[in-house]
């Protein structure tokens, strides 16, 4: 095992590896069709309710189904688990966490008031560009901890 | 320079590990942690067992399948410890840049104590 004989250039030598650690953090092209799946059934959820009758616990049950696989097989090809998130938790991916939220909210309540008043077309297209504007979300949050990977964290 | 350096995790290889552990993740799994730091695995085990017998690394043993997993995470104890190491380090570095700035205006400057010609008063 080497010393450090040039203290500052084991700095950057740390710059190097946090770099190459946050490089494992790039989303596999099933991660996000994953995400986009999750998304598609929580937005089809007033959908179901209105036309089907269907409560939200099924959805709420298969979105659970899609979500445990993906965040495990998500953690294997990774190897980091990053602990969950809050929207008071500090970093960089913080105004994409209040992004998913509004997101999700706002097309959560839209939907039904669009479906009672017929536009049915409408509310279809909102669904879509609410799992869109997710998955697109997804990206910035994982930007987001690359970001706070490459900085090093609390221990900058 | 008021941070002061810890010894133990002075060596490349543990300040390496110690701060990939740091940088943000909860638990970093042994081959992550391993391609990371640019490490083989026989020294990335023979220097987890050091820092867990030290108190820095808390190590988590499991399987997926036959295949065994190994996780870590730095504890409390080793996060300030290497908190005090980066803060000294980086103090390190900024007098070093700051010994180079020296010597660079020293030498570039025309008009130096050291390098001046020393004005020999004439015999007149």
């Amino acid at each position: 095992m080497g010393s450090v004989g040039r203290d500052p250039a084991a700095l950057e030598l740390l710059r190097v590896q946090r770099s190459r650690l946050a490089d494992r953090m790039r989303p596999p092209w099933w991660y996000l069709t994953g995400v986009a799946v999750m998304y598609a059934l929580v937005f089809a959820f007033p959908f179901a309710s209105r036309f089907l009758g269907v409560s939200i616990w099924p959805f709420f049950a298969a979105a659970l189904v899609v979500a445990v696989p993906l965040q495990w097989g998500w953690t294997r090809v990774t190897g980091m688990k990053m602990g969950f998130r809050n929207l008071s938790s500090p970093g960089p991916g913080r105004p994409a966490r209040y992004a998913v939220v509004v997101v999700s909210l706002g097309a959560i309540v839209t939907e039904p008031l669009l479906i009672d008043r017929g536009l049915l077309a409408v509310a279809v297209a909102v669904a879509v560009l609410a799992v869109a504007a997710e998955v697109a979300l997804q990206e910035v949050l994982l930007r987001g901890i690359r970001q706070e990977l490459r900085g090093g964290g609390a221990a900058a | 320079m008021t941070a002061r350096p810890d010894p133990f995790i002075h060596p490349i290889t543990r300040l390496s590990i110690c701060g990939l552990l740091a940088a943000g993740a909860d638990w970093v799994e042994f081959a992550a942690l391993r391609d990371a730091a640019g490490i083989s695995d026989s020294v990335l085990s023979k220097q987890s067992v050091a820092l867990e017998d030290a108190g820095y690394v808390q190590v988590r043993k499991g399987a997926v399948g036959r295949r065994p997993r190994t996780w870590f995470r730095l504890t409390p104890q080793g996060r300030q410890a290497l908190e005090d190491h980066l803060a000294w380090l980086a103090q390190l570095e900024e007098a070093v840049s700051a010994g180079t700035r020296d010597v660079t205006q020293a030498t570039a400057s025309p008009v130096n104590e050291r390098t001046a010609p020393r004005t020999v008063p004439s015999p007149d």
